[in-house]
C-alpha cells in the first residue's frame, strides 16, 4: 500500500478525463501518507544505526564490519520477514493468524524427519510449503466455514501444531543432513546473502500481490468491509480460506529458512513468531480492524526489532531492557503513525497567530 | 424576544484538513421552540451539530449559551450545561441494558456503586414521560428494534435534564406511525420549554413539528428563522440548493407489456419473514414494493439477490434460475444491488471512489489477474461523469462524499460494466460477464436531500429506460408511487396487492400497509444494527 | 499441448514424491532411549535381586526439548530394566497448575513412590507434601522444593557447579595457550530461569579466579533457532574472541550453524549438558566445539532406581547407611576429547 510513489504503469488514459489533474495530485497526497509513515520508521531505523555507530564506534569504524553487520540484521530478519508479509495479508483481510510459529515450527520439522530427508532437499522444501499450505488451509477453514473466530481458530492450530511437531519428533532436536538446504544460510548471490534475497522476493511478491492484483483487491474490500464485499459478489469465504492458505505458504518458506539458519529443527522453535510478526504489521501501518495496511511499512516493522537486538548485543546489554524497549518501540511507532503531520502544521499556525 | 433566546451562534467556523466545514454559521433557538435546521448533504448540519455537542471546537465566532459565551471542551462539558444530542446512528452500547444506557455516564450511584434499582426505576419513568413504558429497563438494547433505540436515546437526553435536545434525522429510522408518537413527545418536551433542534430531510415533517427553519448551504447560513409553516417550499429549496428543483418526478416511459420477463420470481419464501412471493420485472419496467419495516420487503430484495437463501421458491433472470443463496450467481446473471445501509453494507469508506465503483466489476478490468486502476479509474470517471458525482475526483475516499454521492457510487458499482462495455471495442472481448440487467434498490434515497433525489429520481428513470429492469423498495410511498410502473404492497411477509403506478394514491397506500398493523407493530420487528460510527465528513 | 502434458507430469511427480514424504513423515524418528542411559539390576550387587513389586510413578513436564525428552524417555526404560518395578506416567501438561492436577491423579492411584521432575518447584511443594502425608515416597528430580518435608529424596544437577566446569576449562585453557587477557563469550539458556542465573554465576566465579570477566553474553530459548540467532548477533559483536561457553548443547546446533555462517574458527567453545551430538562432534574435533560439561538426563534413570530401593526399604549398598540419602547433588564432569569415548554413552 505504499503503493503510489510511481505511476500506475496500466494507468494510462485516466489522465484525459476531467479528474486528470486531481487524481495525480491525489496519488501523490496519498503514498505521502504512507511515506511518511514508513519515514517514521526509516528515521527510527536511522537513530538506531546512530546510537549502535555512537556506542560502538571501534566497530563501527569498519566499512566491512559494517557491511557484514547489515547482512546479519536483514539475515536475522528474513524468516520472520517472510511470515509477516503473509501476516499483513490476514490482517489486511480482517483476520489474525496466532499459528504462524507453530506452524514454522511444524513445517520445518516435518521437512527434517529421517524420512522426508531420504527425498533429499526437493523432497523437504517441497513437504515444509505444502504442511504450511496445509495448516494454513486448515485454519481458513476453521474461520471461513467452520465460522469460527479467527483469534480462537488459530489459537487452536498454535497448539494443536505444535503438539504434532512435538509428536512427529519424538520432542528430539532434528539435525538437518542436507547440505543444500544447510547452504542456503550461507549462499550469495551477487555478494547478497541468498536469505535475504528471499526475503526481497517475498516483500516484492507480496507488494504486487496486494497493491497490484484482484486478489489484492478482494483481501482489501473483504478486510475493509465484509459484508459491502459479500454483497457486490465476492467470495468472502473463498478468500478468507486463501489467505490463510498464503500466511501458511508464508510460513513454509519462513520454516525452510529457518532450518536453514539453524540446521536443524524441532517442535520448539519459532517461538511466539505470531507476535514478532503481528507488532511488526502493526507497527508497519496495517490496522488491526482490517481493510488497511503496507507490506513495505511491516517489512520496517520487522527491520527494527531485527535491529534492536542487534543493537543490543552488540553492546553486551541484557535481554530483559532489550524487551523493554521492544515494547516502547511498538507504542511509539504506533502514537507516531497516529500523530498527523497536519496536525502539526495546524498548530504551528495556530500558536503563530496572536 | 431576546430573552428566550438560550443558544445563540455568531459567525462560527470550523475547518478541517482541506474542507471549511463551517464558514460563518448563523444560528438563534429559542426556550420551548422546535427550530429545524435544513440544508443538502455537505451542507454542514453535521458539523455544526457535533460543534454544539461539544465533540468539534469552532476554530473561530461566538457560541452563546444562556446569554454567556461557551466553548464546551469535550461532549461530557456539553451535555452538563444541559445539551443533549440524539446522532443519526445511535450512540448505544448494544450489550448494556435500556436503563444502563440512559445513564451512561452518569449513573445514580452511592459509595462509587452503581444503584441498579434507582437506575431501572428513572429510567421507566422516563419512558413512561416518552410514552413507552412497554419497554423493559433490563432488556439489553441490541434486542430492540431501530425505533426502540431510538427511544433509549431519547430517554438518555431527558436524563440529562437538558433544556436543549438536539434530533439528527430522528425519522430516518421510524416507521410512519412512530413518527407521530415522536411528535407528540416533541410537543410535550417543548411544551415543558425545552427547545428541539430538529434536522429532517423530510419537508412535510418540518411543517408539522417546526417552528422556524434555519438553513445551510456549504457552510454557510443562506436564512435564520424562517417560519417554518409559511415559507413556500420552493423558496426553502432555492435556499438549499440554489436550484428551484421540486420533488419532481420523471415523467413514466412506459415498458413494453409484451417482452419476456426479465426477473421471474415464483413461491419465495423464507420462513419467519416472507411467503409464497410471486413476481416479475420486465426489462425497462420499475417495479416498486411498499411496506413498512418489517413487513418482510428488504428481506425479498436480499434473497432475491441471493444474500439470504430462500427456503421455497425459484428465482429466474433472464430466463435461467440462480443458485439459491449465491450472490455470485445473481451479479453473473446481471443483477445488481444498493442495498439499504450505505456505510455498512455498501462502501468501503477508506478507499477511493474508483475502487467503490468497481467493487464487483474489478476482475474484468484485470489482466491475467493483475488490476489495471487506470482503466478503472477511467471507466468510473465516465460513470461519475454520467451520474453527475461531485466532486468528480473518483481517487477520493469515499467517505469524504454526502450521503446522495455516496448512493451514486453504489448504484455506479452497477453500471461501471456497462459503461466500459461502451468503451472500447478491445476490453468487449475480455467483459465475459453479463452487464448489469436488473438493478434491485433498497432505500434508494435514505439520507439523500432534495436536491440530491431529483438525480437520484432521474438516473433510475433514465436507467430503466435504457433497458434496465428495476425493482426497488422505499419507505416514503410517494416516491414508490412516482416512480414505479408497477407496485406491489406488501404487509407481513405477503403481497397482498399489485396495481400499476399511476393508479394508486398515497392514502391508499398507507392504509393498506397499515391496515391490521398496531402501534407496536413495527416495533415488534427486530432490526440489524448498523456497524458505522462515523458521520459523514464535512 | 505437449509442454501442457510434460508440465502436468511434473506436476503429478512432485506432488506424488512429496505425498510419500508427508505419509512417511509419520513413523518416522522414533527416537528411543539409548540403553546405554540405564543401568539394569546386573552383578553381584545385593540390590540388584528382585524385592517386592512396587509400582513408581512419574510425571515431567511435556518434553519439547531433547534434555527434557531424554528425561522421560531415561525414566521410563529404566523401569522398563527392573522385572519387580511397575511404571506409571502422568503427562505434566504445559504448566504446573496442570501438573499439580495430574498429581492429583497419580497420588489418588497410591503408587509405591512417586518421581517427579516439578514444572516449578515452588509451586509444586503442596503436591509434594500432600503424596508425602498419604504415605508415598516423593523423589524430586533435579528442581527442589521450598520445604524438605515435601520429598524423601532429592536428586539434582549441580548447575552452578556446570558453569564452574566450564570456567575451569576456560582459565586452563586459555593459562595453556598463554593468552593473558581473553575475549570470552556466553550465551545462555532461558534468562528468567534460576537454573540459568546459577550455571551463569557459576562461570562468572570460576573466571574470576584468572581475573577474567565475560565480555558479552546473550540469552537464549533452548531452541536451535534462537541459538542460531544470538550466537550471529553475539559474533558481530565480538569480532575476535578467544572462548566462548553456550550452556545447551541442543541450542548449541544453532550456535554452531551461526558459527559455520560466519566463518569464524579463532576461539574454542564449550557446550553444556552432554548431548550425544555434542560428544560426538568432540570426539571428532571438526568444530570450535572443544568440550561439554555435563548435566546429563541419566539423572532420570538413577531418580526410578532411588524410587525402587526406596520403596523396597533397601539403602545404597556401598554406603553403610540402611537407606538411600535424602540428597544427591551430581557433579558436572568436563568432556573432552580425551575421555569423550566414556562418556559417549551418556549423551543423549
Amino acid at each position: 500500500m505504499k503503493a503510489t510513489t510511481t505511476a500506475d504503469p496500466g494507468a494510462h488514459p485516466v489522465a484525459k478525463t476531467d479528474g486528470g489533474a486531481s487524481l495525480r495530485r491525489w496519488w501523490t497526497s496519498e503514498s505521502n501518507e504512507f511515506a511518511g509513515r514508513n519515514l517514521g520508521l526509516l528515521g527510527v531505523l536511522v537513530v538506531l544505526v546512530i546510537i549502535g555507530a555512537v556506542t560502538r564506534p571501534d566497530l563501527y569504524g569498519d566499512p566491512e564490519w559494517v557491511r557484514n553487520n547489515v547482512f546479519t540484521i536483514l539475515q536475522q530478519a528474513s524468516a520472520i520477514g517472510v511470515v509477516t508479509v503473509g501476516m499483513t495479508f490476514v490482517i489486511i483481510g480482517g483476520g489474525i493468524d496466532l499459528s504462524v510459529g507453530a506452524i514454522m515450527a511444524l513445517a520445518g520439522v516435518w521437512a527434517t524427519t529421517l524420512a522426508t530427508q531420504s527425498y533429499g532437499p526437493g523432497g523437504m522444501i517441497f513437504t515444509a510449503i505444502v504442511v504450511g499450505i496445509g495448516a494454513g488451509l486448515v485454519n481458513g477453514l476453521l474461520v471461513s466455514y467452520g465460522r469460527l473466530v479467527p483469534f480462537i481458530a488459530t489459537l487452536a492450530m498454535m497448539v494443536a501444531a505444535r503438539g504434532l511437531a512435538a509428536s512427529i519428533s519424538g520432542k528430539q532436536t532434528q539435525i538437518s543432513q542436507s547440505a543444500v538446504i544447510n547452504d542456503i544460510a550461507t549462499t550469495k548471490i551477487l555478494g547478497v546473502p541468498l536469505l535475504i534475497v528471499i526475503l526481497a522476493l517475498v516483500v516484492a511478491a507480496g507488494w504486487v500481490l496486494l497493491n497490484r492484483t484482484t486478489f489484492g483487491r478482494r483481501t482489501i474490500a473483504v478486510g475493509g468491509n465484509p459484508e459491502a464485499a459479500r454483497l457486490a459478489g465476492i467470495n468472502v469465504r473463498v478468500q478468507t480460506l486463501l489467505l490463510y492458505g498464503l500466511s501458511g505458504l508464508c510460513c513454509g518458506i519462513g520454516a525452510i529458512m529457518l532450518t536453514a539458519q539453524a540446521n536443524s529443527a524441532q517442535a520448539a522453535m519459532a517461538n511466539l513468531y505470531e507476535l514478532d510478526a503481528i507488532a511488526a504489521a502493526i507497527i508497519g501501518g496495517t490496522l488491526l480492524s482490517g481493510g488497511r495496511g503496507t507490506i513495505i511499512g511491516a517489512l520496517f516493522g520487522v527491520l527494527v526489532f531485527s535491529t534492536i537486538t542487534n543493537l543490543f548485543a552488540i553492546n553486551g546489554l541484557s535481554t530483559e531492557s532489550q524487551n523493554m524497549i521492544k515494547g516502547g518501540i511498538i507504542v511509539a511507532a504506533v502514537l507516531i503513525q497516529q500523530f498527523r503531520f497536519g496536525s502539526l502544521t495546524k498548530l504551528f499556525s495556530r500558536t503563530a497567530k496572536p | 424576544m431576546d430573552d428566550n433566546v438560550i443558544l445563540k451562534l455568531t459567525d462560527v467556523v470550523k475547518t478541517f484538513p482541506g474542507v471549511r466545514a463551517l464558514d460563518g454559521v448563523q444560528l438563534e433557538v429559542r426556550a420551548g421552540e422546535v427550530h429545524c435546521l435544513l440544508g443538502q448533504n455537505g451542507a454542514g448540519k453535521s458539523t455544526l451539530i457535533k460543534v454544539l455537542a461539544g465533540v468539534h471546537r469552532p476554530d473561530s465566532g461566538n457560541v452563546e449559551w444562556l446569554g454567556k459565551p461557551v466553548e464546551f471542551a469535550n461532549p461530557q462539558a456539553a451535555m452538563r450545561a444541559g445539551i443533549a444530542t440524539i446522532y443519526q446512528e445511535l450512540d448505544l452500547v448494544d450489550g448494556l441494558s435500556v436503563a444502563e444506557n440512559a445513564f451512561l455516564g452518569h449513573e445514580p450511584r452511592r459509595l462509587g456503586f452503581i444503584r441498579r434499582g434507582e437506575t431501572a426505576r428513572r429510567t421507566r419513568e422516563i419512558l413512561g414521560r416518552l410514552g413507552h413504558a412497554e419497554i423493559p429497563a433490563r432488556r439489553p438494547v441490541h434486542r430492540l428494534p431501530s425505533a426502540g433505540k431510538q427511544i433509549v436515546s431519547m430517554a438518555r437526553a431527558l436524563s440529562h435534564d437538558a433544556r436543549l435536545i438536539i434530533m439528527d434525522e430522528p425519522s430516518a429510522v421510524l416507521a410512519h406511525d412512530e413518527v407521530g408518537n415522536l411528535f407528540r413527545i416533541i410537543r410535550e418536551l417543548t411544551a415543558a420549554g425545552i427547545a428541539v433542534v430538529y434536522i429532517s430531510h423530510r419537508m412535510e415533517e418540518i411543517r408539522e413539528i417546526g417552528d422556524r427553519v434555519t438553513v445551510l448551504k456549504d457552510g454557510r447560513t443562506t436564512a435564520a428563522g424562517l417560519p417554518a409553516r409559511d415559507t413556500p417550499t420552493r423558496d426553502l429549496v432555492t435556499r438549499m440548493t440554489g436550484r428551484t428543483i421540486e420533488y419532481v418526478f420523471p415523467d413514466r416511459v412506459h415498458a413494453d407489456a409484451g417482452t419476456a420477463p426479465l426477473l421471474d420470481v415464483t413461491g419465495l419464501t423464507r420462513h419467519g419473514e416472507f411467503a409464497d412471493v410471486s413476481l416479475t420485472v420486465r426489462p425497462g419496467e420499475i417495479v416498486g414494493i411498499a411496506g413498512l419495516v418489517g413487513s418482510g420487503r428488504s428481506e425479498l430484495l436480499e434473497t432475491i439477490y441471493g444474500a439470504r437463501r430462500a427456503d421455497a421458491g425459484t428465482i429466474r433472470v433472464g430466463g435461467r434460475a440462480l443458485r439459491p443463496g449465491s450472490v455470485g450467481s445473481a451479479v453473473r446473471a446481471g443483477v445488481g444491488m444498493a442495498p439499504e445501509e450505505r456505510k455498512s453494507q455498501a462502501l468501503l469508506l477508506d478507499e477511493p471512489i474508483y475502487r467503490n465503483v468497481t467493487l464487483a466489476r474489478f476482475a474484468r478490468f484485470a489482466r491475467g489477474g493483475f488490476t489495471r486502476a487506470g482503466a478503472e479509474a477511467s471507466a468510473s470517471a465516465d460513470v461519475a461523469a454520467r451520474l453527475d458525482l461531485r466532486p468528480p475526483d473518483v481517487r477520493r475516499p469515499v467517505r469524504q462524499l454526502s450521503g446522495g454521492n455516496q448512493q451514486k457510487v453504489v448504484v455506479g458499482r452497477w453500471l461501471v460494466g456497462t459503461a466500459a462495455r461502451n468503451d472500447s471495442p478491445e476490453d468487449q472481448d475480455r467483459f465475459g460477464g453479463t452487464p448489469t440487467r436488473l438493478l434491485i434498490l433498497d432505500e434508494p434515497t435514505r439520507g439523500v436531500d432534495v436536491g440530491a433525489r431529483s438525480d437520484l429520481y432521474q438516473l433510475i428513470r433514465d436507467l430503466a429506460a435504457a433497458g434496465l429492469g428495476v425493482l426497488l423498495v422505499s419507505s416514503e410511498v410517494p416516491e414508490v408511487l412516482g416512480l414505479s410502473d408497477r407496485v406491489l404492497i406488501m404487509r407481513e411477509g405477503s403481497v397482498i396487492r399489485e396495481a400499476p403506478g399511476g393508479e394508486l394514491d398515497e392514502e391508499a397506500v398507507l392504509d393498506m400497509i397499515m391496515a391490521g398493523s398496531l402501534t407496536t407493530g413495527a416495533l415488534a420487528a427486530e432490526t440489524d444494527t448498523t456497524g458505522t460510527t462515523e458521520g459523514e465528513a464535512a | 499441448m505437449i509442454q501442457d502434458n510434460s508440465r502436468r507430469r511434473l506436476l503429478f511427480g512432485g506432488a506424488v514424491l512429496g505425498a510419500g514424504a508427508l505419509l512417511t513423515a509419520c513413523t518416522s524418528n522414533e527416537a528411543g532411549p539409548t540403553t546405554a542411559q540405564t543401568k539394569g539390576p546386573e552383578g553381584d550387587n545385593a540390590n540388584a535381586a528382585a524385592g517386592k513389586a512396587v509400582t513408581i510413578g512419574f510425571s515431567a513436564p511435556a518434553a519439547d526439548h531433547g534434555w527434557m525428552a531424554a528425561i522421560t524417555n531415561n525414566a521410563k526404560a529404566q523401569a522398563g530394566a527392573y522385572p519387580d518395578v511397575t511404571f506409571t506416567s502422568v503427562e505434566a501438561g504445559a504448566d504446573a497448575a496442570a501438573q499439580r492436577a495430574a498429581l492429583d491423579t497419580l497420588i489418588s492411584q497410591k503408587p509405591d513412590a512417586i518421581v517427579m521432575l516439578p514444572h516449578d518447584g515452588k509451586e509444586l511443594t503442596a503436591s509434594g507434601l500432600k503424596a508425602m502425608q498419604a504415605g508415598i515416597p516423593v523423589i524430586n528430580l533435579d528442581r527442589s522444593f521450598t520445604q524438605a518435608l515435601a520429598y524423601r529424596v532429592m536428586i539434582k544437577g549441580d548447575n552452578y557447579g556446570m558453569g564452574v566446569s566450564a570456567g575451569n576449562f576456560v582459565v586452563a585453557q586459555m593459562k595453556a595457550k598463554g593468552v593473558t587477557n581473553p575475549v570470552i563469550g556466553e550465551i545462555a539458556g532461558i534468562d528468567s530461569l534460576e537454573l540459568t542465573q546459577e550455571r551463569s554465576q557459576g562461570f562468572k566465579d570460576a573466571l574470576a579466579t584468572a581475573g577474567f570477566t565475560v565480555a558479552n553474553r546473550r540469552a537464549a530459548e533452548f531452541t536451535v533457532d534462537s541459538g542460531q540467532r544470538e550466537a550471529t548477533n553475539l559474533l558481530q559483536a565480538l569480532p575476535k574472541m578467544d572462548a566462548l561457553w553456550n550452556h545447551d548443547d541442543d541450542q548449541g546446533i544453532g550456535v554452531l550453524a551461526a558459527i559455520k555462517q560466519a566463518n569464524r574458527t579463532e576461539f574454542i567453545m564449550i557446550g553444556g549438558a552432554g548431548s550425544k551430538a555434542a560428544i560426538e562432534s568432540i570426539q571428532k574435533d571438526d568444530t570450535v566445539l572443544k568440550a561439554t560439561v555435563t548435566y546429563s538426563p541419566s539423572m532420570a534413570s538413577s531418580a526410578i532406581s532411588l524410587a525402587r530401593l526406596v520403596a523396597q526399604g533397601r539403602g545404597l549398598s556401598d554406603l553403610v547407611e540402611l537407606s538411600v540419602p535424602k540428597d544427591i547433588t551430581l557433579s558436572s564432569e568436563t568432556i573432552t576429547k580425551e575421555n569423550a569415548a566414556n562418556y559417549l554413552q551418556l549423551g543423549f
